[in-house]
């Protein structure tokens, strides 16, 4: 009898312990530039990631648990990623983390995710580097998933919209002295190189330049009729305002940063006509992302999202995440991660339908059929053909690997 | 032809910014043998104070408020970060605490204005003029006779008023002074708020063709500097040929050599300075009496 009743406490135990178990939430960690140059990215990003956590947790959450966000501010420096990353994977024993911004971030801090099998769910850094860090054969498994089309992409259609589309033959390079403007300075010639076109000029400029006048003037007298650009918003925002002072007027044509708010509120009609590869555009082309845009502008009291590609793919990153905890009923990274290399469910997102995204070699969301080409136009990024996000391309999918 | 005198006009208007800033160094250096290394924080600071201040008061409301607030930050400065030292005779003392605040204020404007790059509103309009085939901006030669007006003014004021004549007799031999009757340490506290106020006006002179935000004082800052050295730290002519100089090199250099080296002959001829004649072109020589 009294066997029976301990039996019965302790049966009663563990199913407390159950529940208790059953309702404590599923850590995620969040590392992106909340202050600083990059910061329009970084918040649009966190504030992408916080709809969706909000939606999922209404919802009933993830195996029933709720989902938390431990947001930390990298502050695009590299040191600062590193330390929490650390601080992510030991104290707050997060089981992914999304986020990075500047590819530099992301591969100094990734290593620390692959050494404790935590996947790091990259959402917006574009570098070709960030999911090659870790690959076979020296490494058995890569915990680096990334849902931006990266620069590989970006500059092949950087050189197709010059090159090929418009036909324009005599290209001028304009790229910052950072890592990311010459890795895609060096991406941007391997695509002309491709077409057998050489560029006239090629040109470099520092971050905090304020004067253009000889960058431009070089370009001008090499002949340039279209400059394709790498750099940030505002060394992009001088080069259209050197342009407008020299009455020197060639297309403007670069990597996604030329949507960055700052580039397009400090060139101001200089900035018009600006063309640059987009995952999403700010335009209610499906019920999703008519929902999505309604939400974003709902909760954070904005008409214009600041970097609507940063916050998309932020929102996107969240659902596969969900989508691959469910699949693989645990929370442990090795299992989140093959989850994610073989994902049963089709998850409809806002940037595209992701039908089997990843696969052991393939951790890249976008390819390069789903970025269409967004123009600068009166301080906004709308679709430069409107063709590209009407009817049956609204939505442009991943081609399915067999 | 027409490009060499494009790319001359370009690297005047830079070096102008150079030149003025550097002016600033030039005013304490020459009272207390001090810098105030904050002095890309001090021309930050008045070009974030003016762009929210002119949202409220206009452009020409907003310079006197500037102007003031230039002033005030310039006597704070001395005062939490200069006066110790020199009161104990420290050496590096003030280069600890000027930097210091420097990024004290930097992360204060952070906090208050976020650190993206911010536009200026221009009070002259923004379509290039076209002098016999160089296009400037007006807000370009604004900047070159606001520069001036200003170097002017202030070089007036120490020569001609008898507040002046305090700081270039302190400026002269601060002992001396000091027995003749000066207050010579609120001399300093003059020269940092009158080397601060320089600043925010360079600051808000400026911002309408270079942006604003929390890290413009940053790379100026340091090109300044480097203008200074070049140019004699206690000469207000040497700044403003030094400024000029170091400009037009370095467009001089991006367009004809290579934009990837476009900053080096500006290093390379502070060096060349430094050790043919480290007073620089201009300065005169100080000994130091030991």
């Amino acid at each position: 009898m009294r066997i029976a009743r301990r039996m019965l406490a302790l049966a009663a135990f563990t199913m407390l312990a159950g529940t208790a178990q059953a309702q404590q939430p599923i850590k995620i960690g969040l590392s992106g530039p909340f202050t600083g140059g990059s910061a329009s990215m970084g918040v649009s990003m966190r504030d992408g990631v916080k709809l969706a956590v909000a939606e999922i947790n209404k919802a009933g959450g993830v195996l029933g648990r709720p989902l938390v966000l431990v947001e930390r501010d990298d502050e695009a420096r590299n040191e600062v990623g590193v330390q929490i990353a650390q601080e992510l994977i030991n104290k707050e024993q997060v089981i992914a983390t999304l986020g990075y911004i500047n590819t530099g971030v992301a591969l100094a801090s990734q290593r620390f995710y692959q050494e404790a099998e935590i996947p790091v769910l990259n959402n917006v850094a574009t570098g070709t580097l960030i999911t090659q860090q870790f690959v076979a054969p020296k490494f058995k498994n890569n915990y680096v998933f990334r849902f931006s089309a990266n620069d590989v992409i970006q500059s092949g259609m950087i050189v197709d919209e010059a090159i090929g589309r418009r036909g324009f033959k005599k290209p001028a390079i304009l790229a910052d002295s950072t890592n990311y403007g010459q890795l895609g300075r060096e991406d941007l010639e391997r695509a002309l190189a491709a077409k057998n076109v050489k560029p006239v000029a090629i040109e470099k400029f520092n971050i905090g330049d304020t004067d253009m006048t000889a960058q431009l003037l070089r370009a001008k007298e090499a002949g340039a009729d279209v400059i394709l650009t790498y750099g940030i918003g505002p060394e992009l925002a001088q080069i259209a305002n050197g342009m407008a002072k020299l009455g020197w007027k060639v297309p403007l044509v670069g990597s996604w940063t030329l949507s960055m708010s700052t580039f397009i509120d400090n060139a101001g009609a200089n900035g018009d006509g600006a063309v640059m590869p987009q995952t999403f555009i700010q335009a209610p082309t499906t019920p999703k992302r008519k929902a999505f845009i309604e939400a974003y502008q709902q909760a954070y009291k904005v008409d214009r999202i600041p970097s609507p590609i940063s916050a998309a793919q932020g929102y996107d990153s969240v659902l596969l995440l969900a989508a691959a905890i469910t699949q693989a009923k645990s929370t442990d990274g090795r299992k989140i991660r093959e989850a994610l290399e073989n994902l049963t469910t089709k998850v409809e997102g806002v940037v595209t339908i992701y039908d089997k995204p990843f696969s052991t070699t393939d951790h890249e969301a976008i390819t390069a059929n789903i970025p269409v080409f967004g123009l600068v136009k009166n301080g906004r990024v709308v679709a430069e053909r409107d063709e590209d996000i009407a009817g049956a391309n609204a939505v442009r999918t991943k081609p399915r690997a067999n | 032809m027409l490009i060499l005198a494009q790319l001359i006009a370009s690297g005047i208007a830079v070096g102008m910014i150079y030149g003025v800033i550097a002016f600033g160094y030039q005013l304490t250096f020459a009272t207390s043998k001090t810098l105030n290394f904050g002095q890309g924080e001090a021309l930050m600071l008045g070009s974030l104070v003016g762009l929210t201040t002119v949202s409220l008061t206009g452009y020409w409301l907003m310079l006197p408020i500037v102007l003031a607030f230039g002033l005030l930050q310039g006597a704070v400065v001395e005062r939490l970060g200069v006066r110790q030292a020199i009161r104990t005779n420290s050496e590096a003392g003030w280069i600890m605490a000027t930097i210091a605040l420097g990024i004290i204020f930097r992360n204060l404007a952070e906090n208050i204005w976020g650190r993206d790059a911010l536009k200026f509103p221009s009070p002259l309009p923004e379509t290039p003029l076209s002098l016999a085939g160089v296009r400037v901006l007006p807000m370009e030669i604004a900047i070159v006779v606001g520069a001036l007006a200003m170097m002017l003014a202030v070089e007036t004021f120490n020569r001609r008023s008898i507040y002046g004549k305090a700081v270039v007799a302190t400026a002269n031999d601060r002992d001396a002074a000091g027995l003749m009757g000066i207050n010579t340490s609120l001399v300093i506290t003059f020269s940092y708020a009158l080397s601060s106020m320089t600043a925010a006006f360079a600051g808000v002179l400026i911002a309408p063709v270079t942006l604003t935000g929390a890290a413009m004082g940053g790379v100026l800052g340091l090109k300044a500097f480097a203008v200074a050295i070049i140019g004699g730290l206690n000469s207000g002519l040497g700044v403003i040929v030094g400024g000029l100089i170091l400009g037009v090199t370095e467009t001089l250099t991006g367009f004809y050599l290579s934009t990837g080296y476009k900053d080096v002959p500006g290093l390379v001829l502070l060096l060349l300075v430094l050790s043919i004649k480290p007073s620089g072109l201009f300065g005169t020589m100080a000994i130091k009496k030991v």
